[in-house]
């Protein structure tokens, strides 16, 4: 019998001393390693592979760099209510804003020498990592200007205009593109020029200079301006044009591989995610013109520190120096991200002729859209109103719903999250 | 005598037919992981297997840490059954075989547990294990599920009517306690019992998914399913290589299932006869 | 039982606070080893288990993104989730997949297990075939359906426009949607199914096929007339695995919507129960709204549990119970459809 209790006793105090242990709460990776978190086509591999030997500038820090694939804010949002393995470092898209309310779990970039870089950004993409109450939770990476992406074999096979000034003179706005989609459907059969619907909406809205909310927080989403990019997207759907492969699907990527996808309005880096990734067979045979509906601006990300950084300074050394206008002209090479760094334009790495687009000078489209994109401003609350307007597009699409149905599930909907979330 | 023979030969035509819809999953597996991606995405598609399958398997090996992930699996999967066996067999061997105050009482409170869903709580688990600090680590894996209802119920019923009462007698005669008699009389009764919750606990965990998804938040400690589903997720555009790695992450449990899975098979049913 | 046992623990509590002259040991002291042996679990589920779901009843009464701080909210989050047309959308969701999952299912298991049971080569090769979906990962399974699913490249519209016919848009139709998680489902449990009707049939003994021979019953006569009701428990077994299961299904629509930030699907057709709660708590991290979901859940399973319960437990009187379950889940479609009709309305109205 004693013998039976005290192994008892042994494994019970084993496990006791198991369950009450605490475990570290320090960021995640080695004691010398900053870790960062972001996704596919976000950063340049030979700068990351420079840091991952040593940080330039960063007290002997290597960074230790992870791609999260889909749900990405999931991960960084279900991290940081983990409260430990948190990444030293992560990437934000343009949803910035949607952080805010946590800006707490971020490290405040002005503490950290931030602002005698300011004179090198995009006034406005700099702002945007600025909370109201003048934190600075994230620094800019890229920004993403818009253009009209499309196969120059296929628009010479449907007998259309193939020169990026020819498309472009022909195709100025989104009813001349629909009815330049139509003739290329015509000769060449099961030919779309977006994805699916949403694209199209998101892509329409990117053009615009005011989105859901105004700076003062009034709810605008149900506005003139959403409900005709809302309608544009539900015509090119109605005519046929659309590929219906939904966002995020691999069906999206088998469009763009076997070639069903020939003319796209997209951001800059949908140039790596899409067909340099998709279709490298197709090199060549792309090319890009401004976009019709003008310019625009759609993703571009960000980086922020979290309040978990082991080494917050090697942390900021890092991103200013991945985020320099050199090395920003370097990621515009490979994975084709846009500088926010203005002084990177006149790097002659950047009018390097791009073979994959048919030896094209692409910089010049894009700059000229980055140039005249008007800016917008994003709140906290875009996702929630985004995603409804979004499904309830989705609902259109599939024929589930009329476009005025889907339009009022959606307004309601918004009106109940936004109110369950206290920002009407 | 005629139509017994056709009968037979019907039946094995329908069942024949029955293994070929088992299998034709894994043989489309094989033949989108052995082609390139661009032949998986046009029309017609390729119906034979390709030439490309080792290439892209080795695609897989360079992307994700493949082994990595099948080693932490392995660890969370084996640590989970032998806690799994050990605390159940000797809960169940308690509760079979020995009268005391609040017995039934407890058995109840645990037959009542199996009403719980396991999602109920799921929140307040993530949110009390981030408390822990665990979020992450492979504790969080291992630990919660390291005794279940199931297990003890199941062992519970064989229990009691594998061990004769007899042989715990003469152990207590011979001044064996209760650890001894379950080491020397429970445990050598109830290892097919055991081979059964254990071959069923390890495939549970090894397959498991949403709970995995949720804690393992550290991308370098990711569990078999978990890091598929990124490799689908960051590597979308190579399909291909997704298939392989897909491929890749049933071949180990099909393989252990091919060597031992008859035994399984008969205890998956002798099992279910039981409740 | 319990509440004797509770009482008789109570006496003996009682009792060892006043030792007798002659008593031996006290029982508690006695019975050490054995608490010790059952402890485990009842700690293990008091920190992972019982102390969670206590939690979660306080935390859904707040609003909090598991992050900041906390906010008390009261019932809100409970109206919220009641008047939520995605919710029902998500339960009737749910049940749809179950239905037409389970149904053909455990139909095909029947027939296979018949065949296998008449059969007498190559019966343990087929057992193996038949039950590797089973044990092979829903992941890779997803994955795999999923491009034989697919609209653009996958093999069943190849199929289809290879015979003349249109392709369909499986995975962007909220019905299609259901029809390959369905698929998914019955494809890894039709054979494990099978396995164990066959251990029920094989239970049978062949006595009473003899006899019914004699009598010159058909085949399908007996099948239908003594196999299937000598069946019962076995069925009633499959049948209850299967609603616990059915109920729980999160996997299939995660890996096939889960990188389209809208985790049901198109038109939400996927969107179970388990996956709204993941969905709501997890992507967008609000903790207190999946605290209420998780409860919700619990509700459904309960109710589920309790005719599952009196279908299997009232063998004595058994019509009587099994038309007690029909009322109840008759009850359960009327709300479903009432309910149903009320979010319309609510939406209509708005």
């Amino acid at each position: 019998m004693a013998v039976t209790r005290r192994q008892f006793l042994v494994l019970g105090a084993g496990a006791m001393a198991g369950l009450t242990g605490c475990g570290s709460r320090s960021s995640l990776g080695g004691a010398d390693q900053l870790s960062m978190w972001t996704w596919t086509g976000s950063v340049n591999d030979a700068l990351i592979g420079e840091a991952e030997k040593a940080i330039p500038g960063g007290n002997g820090k290597q960074l230790s760099m992870t791609r999260i694939g889909g749900d990405y804010k999931t991960k960084v949002l279900t991290a940081l209510a983990g409260k430990s393995m948190v990444p030293d470092i992560i990437g934000i898209n343009d949803d910035v804003a949607t952080y805010f309310p946590n800006a707490d779990q971020f490290h405040d970039l002005h503490a950290l020498g931030a602002d005698k870089f300011k004179g090198d950004f995009l006034e406005w993409k700099w702002k945007l990592g600025i909370t109201p109450e003048n934190r600075m939770m994230a620094y800019p990476m890229d920004t993403g200007p818009t253009a009209l992406f499309y196969r120059r074999d296929v628009f010479d096979k449907a007998g259309l205009p193939t020169e990026p000034q020819d498309v472009a003179a022909a195709a100025p706005d989104w009813d001349s593109y629909i009815q330049l989609g139509k003739k290329l459907k015509q000769a060449v059969p099961g030919s779309a020029i977006t994805d699916n619907i949403t694209s199209v909406y998101l892509y329409a809205l990117a053009q615009l200079p005011q989105r859901y909310m105004t700076a003062d927080g009034r709810y605008i989403g149900d506005g003139e301006h959403i409900r005709k990019a809302w309608e544009l997207a539900i015509r090119v759907v109605k005519e046929g044009l659309s590929a219906n492969a939904q966002e995020g699907s691999t069906d999206a990527n088998a469009v763009v591989t076997n070639g069903r996808l020939v003319a796209f309005i997209g951001a800059v880096w949908w140039a790596q995610l899409g067909p340099k990734n998709a279709a490298p067979k197709t090199k060549g045979l792309w090319r890009v013109t401004p976009s019709p509906g003008g310019p625009g601006n759609r993703g571009g990300s960000f980086l922020a520190i979290t309040k978990y950084c082991k080494d917050p300074e090697a942390a900021f050394a890092f991103i200013s120096w991945l985020e320099s206008s050199k090395n920003q002209a370097q990621s515009f090479l490979d994975p084709v991200l846009f500088p926010s760094t203005p002084a990177s334009y006149t790097d002659p790495r950047l009018a390097a002729p791009d073979p994959f687009f048919g030896g094209q000078r692409i910089v010049d489209v894009f700059a000229e859209s980055a140039k005249k994109y008007p800016g917008a401003y994003f709140s906290p609350y875009d996702s929630i109103i985004n995603d409804p307007l979004k499904a309830e597009l989705v609902n259109v699409e599939i024929g589930s719903k009329t476009s005025d149905q889907a339009w009022k599930d959606a307004q309601h909907q918004i009106d109940r999250e936004l109110t369950r979330a206290g920002a009407i | 005598m005629r139509t017994e023979k056709v009968r037979t030969v019907v039946g094995h035509v329908v069942l024949m037919f029955g293994v070929l819809v088992s299998i034709f999953p894994f043989y489309w597996m094989l033949v989108m992981a052995s082609n390139t991606t661009p032949d998986i995405f046009t029309y017609p598609p390729k119906l034979l297997i390709g030439s490309h399958l080792f290439e892209n398997m080795g695609n897989v090996l360079d992307n994700i840490d493949f082994f990595g992930s099948m080693l932490i699996t392995l660890f969370a999967s084996l640590g989970v059954t032998v806690l799994v066996l050990f605390f159940d067999s000797l809960a169940a061997f308690a509760f079979a075989k020995y009268e005391f105050p609040g017995r039934n009482l407890l058995f109840g409170i645990l037959l009542a547990t199996f009403m719980i869903p396991s999602q109920l709580a799921l929140v307040p688990q993530f949110v009390t294990l981030a408390e822990f600090g665990w979020i992450g680590s492979l504790k969080a894996l291992i630990i919660p599920g390291a005794a279940n209802a199931f297990g003890i119920f199941w062992m519970r019923q064989y229990a009691k009517g594998a061990i004769p009462d007899e042989l715990i007698s003469a152990a207590k005669v011979d001044g064996a306690g209760f650890f001894r008699q379950y080491l020397t009389v429970g445990l050598p009764v109830l290892r097919p019992g055991l081979a059964f919750l254990g071959i069923f606990t390890f495939i549970n965990v090894w397959n498991d998914y949403l709970w995995p998804l949720i804690v393992m938040t550290d991308p370098n400690k990711l569990t078999l399913q978990v890091a598929l589903q990124q490799l689908n997720g960051v590597y979308g555009t190579d399909y291909s290589m997704v298939m392989a790695g897909a491929l890749m992450s049933v071949i180990p449990l099909i393989g252990v299932f091919l060597i031992g899975g008859r035994h399984f098979i008969a205890d998956i049913a002798a099992g279910a006869m039981k409740f | 039982m319990a509440v004797s046992d509770a009482v008789r623990s109570t006496a003996a509590v009682t009792t060892t606070k006043d030792p007798g002259p002659d008593r031996p040991p006290s029982k508690f002291r006695q019975a050490l080893p054995q608490y010790a042996a059952v402890s485990p679990f009842f700690i293990l589920f008091a920190i992972f288990g019982a102390f969670p779901v206590f939690f979660s009843i306080w935390l859904s009464f707040h609003s909090w993104d598991g992050i900041g701080t906390m906010k008390w909210v009261g019932l809100e989050q409970y109206s919220y989730l009641l008047t939520d047309p995605t919710f029902w959308k998500s339960i009737t969701n749910t049940l749809i997949i179950w239905v037409i999952s389970t149904v053909p299912m455990l139909l095909l298991a029947l027939v296979i297990a018949n065949s296998l049971h008449n059969a007498t080569r190559f019966r343990s090769f087929y057992r193996i075939a038949y039950f590797i979906p089973n044990i092979t990962s829903v992941v890779a399974v997803t994955m795999v359906f999923g491009s034989i699913f697919s609209n653009n490249f996958g093999l069943l519209n190849a199929f289809l426009q290879s015979i003349g016919l249109d392709k369909i848009e499986w995975l962007s139709q909220p019905w299609g949607i259901k029809i390959a998680i369905a698929s998914i489902v019955a494809w890894r449990w039709t054979g494990y199914n099978a396995i164990i009707f066959l251990a029920g049939l094989q239970a049978i003994s062949s006595d009473i096929y003899e006899a019914a021979k004699m009598d010159g019953a058909s085949p399908s006569q007996t099948f239908w007339r003594i196999t299937v009701p000598l069946l019962r428990p076995v069925i009633l077994f499959t049948a209850v695995t299967s609603t616990i299961g059915g109920l729980q299904i999160f996997t299939e629509s995660q890996v096939l919507f889960g990188s389209s930030g809208a985790i049901g699907g198109p038109g939400d057709g996927g969107l179970t129960i388990v996956s709204y709660l993941y969905d709501n708590a997890f992507g967008s991290n609000q903790f207190g709204y999946g605290a209420a979901i998780g409860w919700a859940l619990f509700i459904l399973i309960v109710l589920f549990s309790i005719i599952n319960w009196r279908l299997i437990g009232g063998n004595d009187d058994e019509r009587i119970t099994k038309r007690a379950a029909r009322r109840v889940q008759r009850k359960i479609a009327a709300e479903q459809v009432a309910a149903d009709k009320a979010g319309k309305e609510h939406a209509d109205a708005h």
